[in-house]
């Protein structure tokens, strides 16, 4: 099983949950987070002065699924996520030893 | 007379022991998502078990096979997708993952649809920030 972490705009956020729909992917935890990349932050102008936003917010998409799945899943998101501009965000993959679904008990990949 | 049956690569790697093969360390990460309700709970059951050090918790929302709940008002239905959990996660000795995962699941079960997941991954390095430590004596 793969842990995919996605870092991706906030309004990117219905258009991916709605593609991972479509691919009968099911199960995903979200986390409001903020951060910034290479370009570290965004400069933005009020009355005159510069400012750098150095946190921009973001949304964290969590999901585990099967080693196989993992490259649709991945293109997918960043097919969906994706708008050109600095800012689109990350995506992440890590292996996950095991699974546990706390209402039955159920182990491994019948836990997803 | 004895017989090397692996390389050991990462047996100098802090955070690691001896014998170790690669891939499998000392340490893990149990990540549980939960009922905000159960949060309580869970903590007084990790604590009672005295092998995790620490934990931290964040406000997700989420959803699993069930794809969120449906919700009536004035008449009409809608579907909240995405529901409110607490995530916990806490850095354990491998060993003791087990006794974690059994622990968490004990205190945070309904049998209810929603109750969560947990999900144990490996930990590479832990670090203790003020002090520099490095390995389990930084959990």
């Amino acid at each position: 099983m793969k842990l995919i972490t996605c870092v991706v705009r906030p309004d990117k956020l219905d258009a991916v949950t709605d593609a991972l729909d479509k691919q009968h992917i099911v199960g995903m935890t979200v986390t409001d987070v903020r951060g910034f990349g290479r370009q570290k932050g965004q400069v933005e102008h009020y009355r005159g002065g510069e400012y750098t936003i150095r946190f921009i917010p973001k949304v964290k998409i969590d999901l585990v699924v099967q080693d196989g799945d993992t490259e649709a899943v991945i293109a997918t998101i960043s097919k969906v996520a994706r708008t050109g501009n600095i800012g689109d965000g990350k995506i992440f993959v890590s292996e996950v030893q095991n699974a546990v679904r706390i209402r039955t008990g159920e182990k491994g990949t019948s836990a997803l | 007379m004895s017989t090397v049956l692996f390389e050991e690569p990462f047996a100098t790697m802090p955070g690691s022991s001896p014998n170790n093969q690669p891939g499998q360390g000392d340490m893990k990460v149990i990540s549980c998502i939960i009922r905000p309700e159960h949060l309580e709970a869970v903590k007084a059951a990790l604590d009672q078990l005295q092998v995790v050090g620490g934990m931290t918790v964040t406000d997700v929302r989420g959803f699993g096979r069930q794809k969120g709940q449906v919700e009536h008002y004035r008449g009409s239905e809608y579907t909240i997708r995405f529901i409110a959990k607490v995530r916990v996660d806490v850095v354990v000795r491998t060993g003791d993952a087990d006794r974690v995962v059994a622990a968490v699941s004990n205190a945070a079960r309904t049998g209810r649809v929603g109750d969560g997941k947990i999900f144990v991954l490996d930990v590479r390095s832990a670090i203790r920030v003020r002090t520099g430590e490095r390995g389990v004596i930084a959990l």
